[in-house]
């Protein structure tokens, strides 16, 4: 009985005693680093804002007027003029921003409003249908370039600010969280895996028409996805509110990038049309070729309708949405090694990856 | 056993030193309670109780063009207009601003035309209550409860503080469910220009407002109130952007209506627009907010103090202007008499000007006073001796009373009227038949008015 008791203090108390007094000091003294490095100690019950995430990304939002002139006949003297509307986000210092396709496309004159209040025009570098997404170029000295942050994963339930100009209203801030990601199937199926290229982003913060193309950014102002308010009529009909989507930033810079420096986006094709699947036999998941072009890729490659494929170019797939990045990121002309099982037989392809035409 | 007292050691460690960080990173945008979750209900708790419902009743009097195969049939002598009365009911909200007094603030579109009005408070008592005055241009109405008792009044915030991002609260009774309480941020500030001769300087905000949200409260996470709102973009119903009445604008409004019974505009004397993108354009402006001034009327306040047609205010009391609505809106509410720096763009070049602005000769649609004075235009007298008819429309009722231009309405029932507010304070409370005593010329006369 004494025993056990020397034993509780021994082994219990002794050490829980000493770990408290260490935690004191602790304690102490860590608020004091805090304040020697400069970190701020939020006040108590102080009502936030999000004002500064504001203040940091809002210049970096543009307004895009487009116009395009428009003959009703051959003969028509005077041709009318029509405008559209759109948002942009200015990317750098170069003065490269980037919107939305469909606000851009088969314009005749496309302007620029900083927030600022200068106006100027400005070049289309290229665009990309499949993701709905177009560069363009202005020739401005002290630009304001969109936060961003290159380590972001957007999660569901993060807050997001969507920032454009709606209905041309001017510079308009709505807030809401991430409701979803990785959305597929929104964009015109076209090609390759029976899958859109661009996996959305779906939040509940108010977009309208003239949002397209402007900043999705987080509470920190890092931009986090490029709106696209053309998607929601194609959900529903009706005017549906709490249901918008975005296009990620990731890949938004992706398809930038291969702009600025092709002109145009490249994407691999592979001539599959498979969807998601679990093998019971073989214990994993892959995709499960449903159709094949007959002349693409894929079939001169030996592949079959029925052929379970769970590797392509060293990396196991999950989805089909990733074995489309991967195809579509392989340049054409290029090897890409395809894993897969003929009802129980393990098989090998190499497929030569041609290009994708839109 | 001395692993398991050194793992305990460790834990006991860590957990102390966790604590703390935790709860100093702890950064959420909203006050919580007492489990550290986010919730406005603390502050809710204090405010709601200060928005109320309100629900009138009237007639509604529309007009009705007679087809011209109509005035053939019937002669030249028959009125071009039918007017005719509906009865129709509404519903809308309001903000009780004075407790003591029982003042409350709405929308002049939910109160236009009611004779009855209800205000319902959120604890589900009911009384009856007058309208004190009202500004179709601003939307603005300012109400009275009669015998009010244990009101609560809400706290006025500053609207002119606010930042585009900071969170707000909409308070309101949509679609009569109900009080109803939703949340958002402000979009942006300083939108106007949706309504032809009215007087817009919205707060716009992303918090869902619908029917019957008018003339309730918008605040902010304090509880203070910072906006009245008035208005959707939108059909059906709310696609997040919404409008609200700064609250600095709507106090501006209520003083004048408790001084003076009325509105009485500022007036700056120039007439224009926004500075579009084709207007810099065409003018080498190289921004494209502010007001520009294509017109600068003579002898008013700024043409006094010397502005001129083709500058461009941008500024106004040191606040940059977005656009000419809100130029117009921040002038016409802020009251005659007030002094103003306005920044100008003048040849590239910026300049500040002071501006002492001038009142307006109102002139009153006397059809809202009664309905037997239709067709009549009403104008306050410099000296105040009377209220001045400018003009009578042919053939409307105004006009088969007696009136006619230039005439004097100089008294009601026996009872001096020296200005426009007094006549509609006696019309309002007249009862039965109405005697009205008129000057023309030289000589006066009765005319009565029918019930």
């Amino acid at each position: 009985m004494s025993k056990a008791r020397h034993n509780f203090t021994q082994l219990i108390l002794k050490p829980a005693l000493m770990g408290l007094l260490v935690a004191l000091v602790v304690l102490v003294v860590l608020p004091l680093i805090d304040n020697n490095r400069g970190f701020q100690l939020p006040q108590q019950a102080a009502v936030s804002s999000y004002a500064d995430a504001v203040n940091k990304a809002s210049p970096a939002v543009v307004n895009i007027y487009t116009t395009q002139s428009v003959r009703q006949s051959p003969y028509d003297p005077t041709p009318r003029t029509m405008s559209r509307l759109g948002s942009g986000v200015i990317m750098d210092g170069r003065g490269f921003i980037i919107t939305a396709n469909h606000v851009v496309t088969g314009n005749d004159e496309i302007r620029v409003a900083l927030q600022d209040g200068r106006l100027m025009a400005a070049q289309l570098v290229g665009s990309d249908r499949l993701t709905d997404l177009a560069v363009l170029r202005i020739e401005a000295d002290n630009l304001p370039v969109i936060p961003r942050n290159d380590e972001l994963q957007p999660r569901v339930g993060d807050v997001v600010l969507a920032i454009g100009n709606p209905y041309n209203l001017g510079q308009t801030v709505t807030q809401g969280i991430i409701s979803a990601t990785g959305r597929v199937g929104l964009a015109e199926r076209t090609g390759g895996l029976s899958s859109g290229y661009s996996d959305f982003l779906q939040m509940d913060a108010a977009i309208n028409e003239g949002n397209s193309g402007g900043a999705l950014v987080n509470s920190n102002g890092d931009l986090v996805g490029i709106n696209n308010a053309s998607y929601q009529s194609q959900i529903a009909n009706r005017a549906t509110t709490g249901i918008y989507f975005a296009v990620p930033y990731h890949l938004a810079r992706r398809i930038m990038q291969q702009i600025i420096s092709d002109g145009v986006v490249v994407r691999g094709y592979i001539g599959i049309t498979a969807e998601q699947h679990y093998s019971d036999m073989q214990e994993m998941r892959g995709l499960l070729v449903s159709a094949l072009d007959p002349s693409g890729p894929a079939a001169n490659a030996g592949l079959r309708v029925g052929d379970f494929i769970y590797e392509i170019g060293g990396e196991p797939i999950q989805s089909v949405n990733q074995g489309l990045d991967i195809v579509a990121e392989t340049r054409p002309g290029e090897m890409l090694e395809v894993l897969f099982y003929r009802d129980v037989r393990p098989m090998r392809a190499e497929v030569r990856i041609d290009r994708l035409r839109e | 056993m001395k692993k398991l007292s050194l793992m305990l050691f460790v834990l006991t460690t860590t957990v102390a030193a966790f604590a703390l960080p935790a709860s100093v990173q702890a950064q959420i945008p909203f006050p919580t309670d007492a489990e550290g979750i986010p919730t406005l209900a603390p502050m809710l708790e204090e405010v709601t109780p200060a928005v109320v419902n309100i629900s009138v009743e009237g007639r509604r009097v529309t007009r009705q063009r007679m087809p011209d195969a109509f005035r053939f049939f019937f002669g030249p002598g028959m009125p071009s207009e039918e007017t005719r009365e509906q009865p129709f009911r509404g519903l809308g909200s309001g903000v009780i601003i004075d407790a003591d007094a029982g003042y409350v603030v709405t929308n002049n579109h939910v109160i236009d035309d009611a004779t009855d009005i209800a205000v319902t408070l959120k604890d589900g008592r009911q009384f009856s209550a007058t309208v004190l005055g009202r500004d179709e241009q601003t939307d603005i109405a300012l109400l009275k409860i009669d015998d009010p008792t244990n009101l609560t009044a809400i706290h006025i915030g500053d609207s002119d503080s606010m930042r585009v991002g900071d969170f707000v609260v909409a308070i309101g009774n949509p679609f009569g469910l109900g009080q109803t309480v939703t949340s958002g941020i402000v979009s942006a500030l300083g939108r106007g220009g949706f309504g032809a001769d009215r007087l817009e300087n919205f707060i716009q905000t992303d918090a869902a407002i619908n029917s019957g949200n008018s003339g309730g409260a918008l605040v902010d996470l304090r509880g203070n109130l910072i906006g009245i709102n008035t208005a959707i973009l939108g059909r059906g119903g709310n696609i997040g952007i919404g409008f609200a009445i700064p609250s600095s604008m709507m106090i501006n409004l209520v003083e004048q209506i408790l001084e003076h019974g009325e509105v009485r505009r500022g007036v700056l004397g120039v007439r224009g627009g926004n500075l579009t993108q084709e207007l810099a354009d065409a003018l080498e402006i190289s921004r494209t907010r502010g007001a520009w001034v294509s017109e600068v009327l003579p002898d008013g306040a700024a043409a006094k103090a010397g502005i001129q047609a083709g500058d461009v205010i941008i500024s106004l009391e040191g606040r940059e202007l977005q656009s000419f609505a809100e130029l117009a809106a921040t002038v016409g509410t802020m009251g005659a008499g007030r002094s103003v720096v306005l920044g100008i763009l003048r040849d590239g070049e910026e300049l500040e000007l002071k501006v002492e602005l001038l009142e307006r000769d109102t002139e009153v649609v006397a059809a809202v006073m009664h309905a037997a004075l239709q067709g009549a235009q009403l104008s306050g007298l410099d000296n105040n001796q009377g209220v001045r008819i400018t003009s009578v429309d042919e053939g409307s009722p105004a006009q088969r009373l007696g009136l006619v231009a230039d005439d004097v309405i100089i008294g009601v029932n026996r009872q001096r009227v020296n200005s426009v507010s007094e006549l509609r304070r006696l019309l309002d409370n007249a009862q039965g038949v109405v005697a009205m005593h008129v000057r023309r010329g030289n000589s006066t006369l009765y005319l009565v008015l029918p019930n």
